[in-house]
């Protein structure tokens, strides 16, 4: 199957966007012929005018973190000062209620309900964390359990799979077959020397930490270099809404920005469930849409709207 | 007691013409102390080191081991809210120990990227286990029994943990190696009923306002921000104040939140030590306390 390239109107100078999606997963394709094009094409539009380092206003971490700030110390003053302190993950803040990859964010699960889809997200997510590092992986199911049983808060979880029946086991062990499938096809090698690292957390406090934002990187690669920007983001999402797995990506950036006071240059989201994926350019348009994004949700939580 | 609370990336340093300017977090470690800064006298150390005994003779609840969590468990519960529970290695009680392995043979040159660092360091712990070398690691036992994805995603959290550490710091600013994680431990000369740990990351030097040395200690800190933060730092500041062996006094104390990127810096003056004083003390009374209620039920 040739893979269809979307490009929407491009930015007079910069590429913008590329979107690349090889249609659904018919019966009869296979992917096998494509897995190393797929890997070297996420490869080369992460790597794409790489060295050419983009840089950012200098301001704009300090500009954004003070837009937020106004908008969280609403918030605050509605809920109180001696209320505890609120986390916000991208799914909360955005008005989201699905259970896709970004559910993952937030603090653990306090109930022990597990959705198949959350169930399938939080298996595939620990095979990524295995690919990435070992590059390999083997049955799909056994490897995403015995990674997950070293984490005390996914014990329930661990929990909940072995409980299930032969039937369900068998279909859970299908779709995680069918997914990492997907992500052997899509995911580079990344050289060490690229700094590869999963899971890495956002945590940026407002108000005094009485709010905080907070997310979770799948995978960044490459060094945080003052004054510029140097990070790639890969994400992954597992069969949640790809709008939204894009909007949540848009998030994590500009909470890097807040950390680090320059965003990732380039963002990738994978689609795990049916084998496409995005390379996007970070732009401070991106930012301060989501900036504002965030303050009307955060005057929407404050009912301060009204 | 000085104070610096930054963000990395926010502070604006001027570099040297023609370089890269360092991170502000090596900044905030390794810049000289202030002019004025006024150094703790060995006499008062001492005097330090006795009020400290003092404090603990007959109190109920020792013998006092004091650590930086224990501080922060005690004196702020609702930090830490959820049961305790018994010690078990885990992906992520081991990330630390393993990332730390890892970044030691970064600054030494060894390895050349924290995957491989971590790898080195999971492999030489499982080889010491069953080749039977050196003391019996209850980690590398751990390790050794896992299965390759179990392997697999130890050493992802552990390259995570370490390559924030390695990212954060320009290593080539510090003058000499700097030790990496190695913890220190103050027994009390006073009393046997009284120890505090030192916890710290990455230890270098720096120079007072006349331009003696003194060591510079960086502690990676998790969970929120939080106003306690003084106080568990000025735990590692009085423990090294009080630890002989290091001829430079301590100078800096510097917390760091990979998680945000801020950090916050305590210079190690009088303010600082009475700080560590006054936190032993709370914590002492009220692991007392607790130790007193607990007897009078049963």
């Amino acid at each position: 199957m040739v893979p269809v390239t979307l490009q929407p109107r491009r930015a007079p100078q910069r590429e913008v966007l590329v979107e690349v999606d090889p249609g659904p997963a018919g019966p009869g394709s296979t992917r096998t012929g494509n897995a190393g094009t797929a890997q070297r094409d996420v490869l080369a539009r992460l790597r794409d005018r790489s060295t050419a380092r983009p840089r950012f206003d200098p301001g704009l971490a300090g500009g954004l973190r003070a837009w937020l700030e106004d908008g969280a110390g609403v918030l605050v003053a509605r809920r109180g000062d001696d209320a505890p302190p609120l986390h916000l993950g991208p799914r909360l803040l955005l008005g989201h209620a699905d259970q896709n990859s970004s559910s993952r964010q937030g603090p653990s699960r306090q109930r022990e309900d597990y959705p198949s889809q959350v169930v399938t997200s939080y298996l595939v997510h620990a095979l990524f964390r295995q690919l990435v590092t070992t590059g390999s992986v083997g049955d799909p199911l056994t490897d995403a359990l015995d990674a997950l049983g070293l984490h005390p808060n996914r014990a329930g979880l661990v929990r909940h799979v072995g409980l299930l029946d032969r039937r369900a086991r068998s279909e859970l062990r299908a779709e995680l077959t069918n997914q990492i499938g997907h992500l052997r096809e899509l995911t580079p090698h990344f050289a060490p020397g690229w700094l590869p690292r999963t899971d890495d957390r956002v945590a940026i406090p407002l108000a005094g930490g009485r709010v905080v934002l907070c997310g979770v990187f799948d995978l960044l690669v490459g060094a945080p270099a003052p004054g510029q920007a140097s990070l790639c983001a890969l994400q992954l999402t597992s069969g949640g809404p790809w709008a939204f797995a894009r909007t949540a990506l848009h998030y994590l950036a500009l909470l890097e920005t807040l950390r680090h006071a320059n965003p990732p240059f380039r963002l990738g989201l994978l689609d795990s469930a049916v084998g496409r994926y995005v390379i996007e350019d970070v732009q401070q348009e991106h930012l301060r849409a989501m900036a504002s994004h965030l303050v009307t949700r955060l005057a929407l939580l404050a009912g301060a709207d009204d | 007691m000085t104070e610096l609370v930054g963000q990395a990336g926010l502070a604006g340093l001027e570099a040297p013409s023609g370089l890269p300017a360092p991170s502000p977090l090596t900044v905030a470690l390794l810049r000289p102390l202030r002019a004025d800064h006024c150094l703790v006298s060995s006499v008062e150390i001492e005097r330090l080191s006795a009020e400290l005994g003092a404090l603990v003779a007959h109190r109920p609840g020792g013998p006092f081991r004091l650590t930086d969590y224990l501080v922060r468990t005690t004196l702020w519960p609702s930090a830490s809210p959820g049961p305790s529970s018994p010690f078990a290695w885990s992906a992520g009680t081991a990330r630390r120990g393993i990332g730390l392995a890892a970044v030691r043979t970064l600054v030494a040159g060894t390895t050349q990227s924290p995957v491989d660092g971590v790898g080195l360091a999971v492999s030489r712990a499982i080889c010491d286990e069953r080749g039977g070398r050196g003391p019996m690691s209850s980690m590398g036992r751990w390790l050794a029994g896992l299965t390759a994805a179990g392997r697999a995603a130890v050493q992802a959290d552990a390259v995570s943990w370490a390559t924030r550490l390695w990212n954060s710091l320009d290593w080539k600013a510090f003058d000499t190696p700097p030790v990496i994680g190695r913890d220190h431990w103050w027994d009390s000369p006073h009393s046997s009923l009284l120890a505090i740990r030192s916890r710290a990351e990455v230890r270098g030097s720096s120079t007072d306002g006349r331009g003696n040395p003194v060591s510079v200690h960086l502690v990676v800190l998790g969970g929120p921000r939080r106003a306690a933060v003084r106080s568990e730092l000025s735990l590692v500041a009085l423990a090294e104040a009080l630890r002989p062996g290091d001829p430079r006094p301590p100078g800096r104390i510097v917390g760091w939140w990979p998680d945000s990127g801020h950090f916050v810096s305590l210079e190690v003056d009088q303010v600082t030590l009475s700080l560590g004083v006054a936190t032993v003390a709370r914590t002492v009374a009220l692991l007392g306390a607790s130790d007193r209620g607990s007897g009078a039920a049963a």
